[in-house]
């Protein structure tokens, strides 16, 4: 993480399976919205009702383009590495609920973060760690610019918080089509995804 | 990264950063402390540092003399979300009188600071201030100097304005007198490794 040494604080990490103990023992508040992000405990932006309302429209939205054989959670936990537990928005995993009774999914084929006041580190923070666990398809579902940005193809670069970026983004509006690399049938109206 | 992009950051109740302790998440020799909710990592103890710590301790212990006593890298508790570990604190009494509890006003808090010093100078001086520690020096290794901080105030309505209001940078030359401790002279040199 070296381009995280300029902090001028530095907090305890925690790993992954620190982080799941934690909520086994009960240590957090109830209904404190909590992610573990590279060793870190990072509280969500308190949801208002265009956020809610995205993450809504996209979840239908998805589920009609990916059909059976997907399951798409919202807000739900991602193991996705040994410090880092995010719960994005949107994500589609293979399979059905059973499948993940016992372990969270580790690599959707689809993660989507809606951001108002959390565009900055859903791009970068949060674009760099998916990036990093070579997440394909990663949308920031841009609510103050009213677009949908599409994020692929990972590639290394020491530059970021995890050192790896996507190296392919794009911005659509309200008048394109988007359709996700794991549902290449399908052609989704961004303008369907947005309050 | 700025301060901003970290704001996000999940804060810490002092009840569970304890709850941490007796889970065995930390323990007592993890060098961490709870500052605004945050357990942050402390600067590393170079040779220095530690050089720097033991000798404050030293001459604090002759400036205040009976009545007080002197503790290193140990917790006091400031508020609901701080339980900092200063280098060296001065406080009344007797050890026994802490056997149930921190202590929660030294007369004097000292930082010893190299890597660390964006840190003293910001947001712990913000966190001692609002405690209204009255007196707050820092061990600028860097610079060699000590720096004092005394007159906690808060300019503006928000909790993180707090601040001193007068800050003096003394060099190896300069002799000062606690404020709890006014009869007392402690030289600059005497501090610095």
């Amino acid at each position: 993480m070296g381009a995280m040494v300029d902090y001028e604080i530095k907090t305890r990490r925690f790993t992954r399976a620190e982080y799941e103990r934690l909520i086994e023992l009960g240590v957090f508040q109830p209904g404190e919205a909590i992610e573990l992000i590279g060793g870190e405990l990072m509280v969500a932006e308190p949801q208002r009702a265009p956020h809610y309302t995205a993450i809504r429209k996209t979840a239908k939205a998805l589920e009609a383009a990916f059909g059976p054989g997907w399951e798409v959670r919202t807000q739900g936990p991602i193991g996705l590495d040994d410090e880092s537990e995010p719960e994005p928005d949107v994500a589609v995993v293979p399979g059905a609920p059973d499948d993940y009774a016992r372990a969270h999914p580790t690599r959707p084929v689809l993660t989507v973060e809606v951001a108002e006041s959390s565009l900055a580190l859903d791009r970068q923070r949060k674009g760099s760690l998916y990036a990093r666990a070579g997440l394909p398809d990663y949308w920031v579902l841009n609510l103050v610019d009213r677009v949908l940005e599409v994020y692929r193809e990972p590639v290394a670069d020491s530059a970021t918080p995890f050192g790896w970026r996507y190296g392919r983004g794009e911005v659509l509006d309200t008048s394109a089509l988007v359709t996700p690399l794991g549902a290449p049938g399908s052609s989704i109206p961004v303008a369907r995804l947005l309050p | 990264m700025n301060q901003a992009e970290r704001t996000g950051l999940h804060r810490w109740t002092r009840h569970e950063y304890e709850r941490l302790m007796d889970h065995g998440f930390l323990d007592e020799d993890d060098p961490v402390e709870l500052l605004d909710g945050l357990v942050l990592v402390k600067e590393p103890q170079h040779s220095r540092h530690r050089t720097a710590v033991l000798l404050a301790a030293r001459a604090l212990e002759r400036a205040f003399g009976e009545g007080w006593f002197v503790q290193t890298q140990s917790p006091i508790v400031l508020d609901d979300r701080s339980e900092p570990e200063p280098d060296v604190c001065v406080v009344r009494g007797s050890p026994r009188d802490y056997v149930d509890a921190h202590p929660t006003r030294p007369a004097l808090v000292v930082e010893v600071a190299q890597s660390g010093l964006r840190l003293a100078r910001g947001r712990k001086a913000r966190a001692y201030a609002r405690a209204r520690i009255a007196d707050y020096w820092i061990v600028n290794l860097i610079d060699r100097v000590l720096e004092v901080h005394r007159a906690p105030a808060r300019p503006g309505p928000a909790r993180r304005h707090w601040g001193y209001a007068a800050i003096e940078t003394l060099g190896a030359d300069a002799t000062l007198t606690p404020l709890a401790a006014p009869s007392a002279g402690v030289r600059v040199a005497d501090l610095l490794p």
